[in-house]
């Protein structure tokens, strides 16, 4: 691992230049969006996107613990947006473990090597936190056993980045209204698909990174199918292990990048020595935490409910980064038009979701009393 | 040491302080030297604060084993007959200053004060560290109730002649005080996680049990996330403990010692909200729990404190160091 770190970030540093982003900061989504994929094209032709994915779908095989270094060392140099790279994380994993094994052998590339942007059409306005209750339907033509073809009506929304995506890993209703987990079933949709229509949001810091989809009459090949019929839940839930994981750990090396920032232009005295030093102390638990949960990863444990307390931790740390950020910084955060302020004007407003998307801090707690501390059914 | 037998060393060491008398220094101490903790200490450092410092906050123990850990780290002798003077309370500096002959310090002892015939005082001196030992006899003592009357701590002062029993003053580099200060941070910090988890333990089975509004409290939302809470912190205080041991230095000491103050702080309020008026008694566990954990904090530097250093710490390299990788 230490070795992989080392030719890595000797190979970063001989090709700066070419991976730099070629624009002012903070840049556009457009721009961002444009250079992760120029830069995971340069790395997919080098090989460094292709270590830590299996060779069956074009990887160099090892460790996943590969991946996530290159995840990191990114962040940690700002060359690419950390939360829109690592949601190939979120991504890639579900479709190498569930759809057809030449499917995933075509498309995995696709989305390391840049040529391709997915989504993850989960939320629906009517379900967030209660994701059994999704209403988005999926209907056979014909005989469910046999049909070739599936009908998807309904709508997503939140759905990150869909206006970029080429395809989308979609959860769609094929049980009864009432079978909750037990009628969900998964599909790989092409975004291009007749009847898909995408209507970005704006975001509380002014960006559209996500939207609203549309699903009128949409027509997806029953090969598209994830998993089994009904059996969309476990896809769902095989997310977490690498969302938990892998993404963590790049998000966290962008925090301490952050915070290096604050050190950087902070005053040298006590009140800011106490702001970074609790940002630290904040970080520094995230890190120790997030790590031994990779050990495990790699040892070939199997994560469970126990990544919601890695998650209210980068919750936590976040957030403590950015109220450090403004304890510090009140006046850029308010007033400050240069790009310095816009960028933290932006990230402290998107650090608000922390507690949000990928559960929220309120789901999180119930499942580590629920399943960790066994305090049996609630109210 | 491998995985198993640290776990068997662990139920031995819980054991066996379960059924000393937990407020008795004496025969805690005395338990611990039959289950040959001294080599331990020499021989599986790692292990053996992290097994007994964990187990004595658990079973809310007291001991006299932070003298050992400090004369250890210090690269001495350690035994029953030398006891070490511990900095004054929320700080971590070197307590005594030598000046010539003379010694004169300020700090606090554990109960060891009273049986050792030498005590160990690292003095800052015009040409640098010194650990020096003084005559158990020349220590001025106030036996200090305080907070947690059962840790029977004392205030301890000095103004004396060097003793030339015990290597009257043998020059140290600072990187041995930062050593031990480190080692002896970790020891409490798992000291505080024993107690910790304790704590939520008590907490959690009275949520259980506890019946209002015809149900267990364990089914209500606030009191389920504030147990919630107190599980986090503790989790998150054993992962920093295991950065400090995977990569030990005075950092990842410094940041364990500063997580566990804030753990017990978070854990002990949300486990006593949780108890509500039985917590408040001296009937249950609850209070000595949270008392010994408050004296601990003031050990080898507080959280507050440490925190604050830290961050001055980062101010004035201008550097953020992310000390563990994977
Ligand atoms: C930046 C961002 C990006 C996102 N990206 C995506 C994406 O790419 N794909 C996707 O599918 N979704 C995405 N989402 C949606 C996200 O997953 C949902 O917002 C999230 O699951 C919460 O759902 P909700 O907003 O409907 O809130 P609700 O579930 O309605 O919750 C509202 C409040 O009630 C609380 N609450 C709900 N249930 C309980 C309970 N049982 N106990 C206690 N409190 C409760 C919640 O904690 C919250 O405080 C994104 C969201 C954000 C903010």
């Amino acid at each position: 691992m230490e070795r992989f770190r080392h030719d890595l970030h000797a190979w970063l540093d001989e090709h700066r230049d070419e991976l730099a982003p070629d624009y002012e900061r903070p840049g556009t989504l457009d721009q961002h969006m444009a250079q992760m994929q120029r830069v995971k094209s340069i790395l997919h032709a080098a090989g460094w996107m292709r270590y830590g994915w299996p060779e069956r779908v074009g990887g160099l095989g090892g460790s996943p613990m590969l991946r996530t270094e290159l995840g990191a060392a990114l962040a940690g140099r700002d060359i690419t947006d950390p939360g829109l790279f690592s949601l190939i994380e979120v991504l890639a994993p579900t479709v190498i473990d569930f759809a057809p094994q030449a499917l995933a052998a075509e498309m995995v590339p696709r989305l390391l090597s840049g040529e391709e942007m997915w989504c993850q059409g989960f939320s629906e306005p009517g379900t967030g936190s209660d994701l059994a209750s999704i209403h988005c339907r999926a209907t056979p033509d014909g005989d469910p056993a046999t049909a070739e073809q599936w009908i998807i009506n309904g709508q997503k929304v939140w759905t990150s980045l869909a206006q970029y995506s080429d395809r989308c890993v979609l959860l769609t209703r094929t049980g009864s209204p009432e079978s909750r987990h037990r009628g969900i079933t998964a599909f790989f949709v092409d975004m291009n698909t007749p009847g898909i229509t995408v209507a970005p949001l704006e975001m509380i810091n002014g960006e559209h990174e996500f939207a609203e989809v549309f699903f009128d009459d949409v027509v997806v090949p029953a090969d598209r199918m994830l998993g089994s019929l009904h059996g969309g839940w476990a896809i769902a839930m095989s997310i977490l292990p690498f969302e938990r994981s892998s993404c963590f750990w790049q998000r966290i090396a962008y925090l301490y990048r952050r915070l290096q920032r604050l050190v950087d232009v902070g005053r040298d005295d006590d009140r800011t020595a106490e702001v970074v030093g609790n940002a630290f102390v904040q970080l520094h638990m995230l890190r120790s935490r997030s790590r031994v949960t990779q050990h495990r990863l790699a040892s070939g444990e199997t994560l469970g409910a126990e990544t919601s307390i890695d998650k209210v931790l980068v919750a936590t740390a976040e957030q403590s980064t950015y109220d450090a950020a403004l304890r510090l910084l009140p006046e850029a955060i308010a007033l400050d038009d240069s790009v310095a302020g816009e960028l933290w004007r932006s990230e402290y407003l998107y650090s608000r979701a922390a507690t949000i998307y990928g559960g929220t801090a309120e789901v999180q707690r119930n499942i580590i009393a629920r399943r960790l501390l066994d305090l049996g059914a609630d109210e | 040491m491998d995985a198993a037998e640290r776990a068997l060393l662990a139920e031995t060491v819980a054991d066996a302080l379960a059924a000393a008398p937990g407020v008795d220094v004496v025969a805690t101490d005395r338990v611990l030297a039959e289950l040959g903790w001294l080599d331990m200490l020499r021989e599986e450092t790692d292990a053996a604060i992290e097994i007994v410092f964990r187990a004595l906050g658990s079973t809310n123990c007291h001991a006299t084993l932070l003298d050992d850990v400090v004369t250890h780290a210090l690269a001495l002798d350690a035994g029953p007959d030398i006891a070490a003077l511990l900095p004054p309370f929320g700080r971590w500096h070197a307590p005594g200053r030598i000046e010539g002959e003379r010694v004169s310090a300020d700090g606090i002892m554990t109960d060891r004060a009273t049986t050792a015939q030498h005590v160990l005082i690292v003095s800052a001196s015009s040409d640098g560290l010194r650990a020096a030992s003084v005559s158990a006899d020349a220590m001025s003592l106030t036996a200090v109730r305080g907070i947690d009357p059962d840790a029977h701590v004392h205030g301890a002062s000095v103004d004396a002649t060097l003793d030339a029993t015990f290597d009257g003053g043998s020059s140290i580099d600072a990187a041995s005080w930062a050593t031990a200060v480190a080692l002896a941070q970790r020891a409490l910090a798992y000291q505080i996680a024993g107690a910790s988890r304790t704590m939520l333990d008590l907490a959690r089975t009275h949520a259980v049990e506890r019946v209002q509004f015809d149900r267990p409290i364990a089914r209500f939302q606030a009191v389920r996330h504030r147990l919630a809470e107190a599980l986090v912190a503790t989790e998150a205080l054993d992962a920093a403990l295991i950065s400090a041991a995977d990569e030990p230095g005075p950092q990842t000491a410094a940041l364990a010692k500063a997580i566990a103050g804030r753990t017990a702080r978070t854990v002990a309020g949300h486990c006593q909200q949780v108890l509500a008026g039985i917590g408040f008694t001296t009937d249950h566990a609850f209070h000595r729990y949270l008392k010994a954990t408050m004296l601990l904090d003031g050990l080898f530097g507080s959280a507050d404190n440490l925190v604050l250093d830290i961050g001055r710490g980062l101010l004035a390299t201008r550097h953020v160091p992310t000390l563990i990788e994977l």
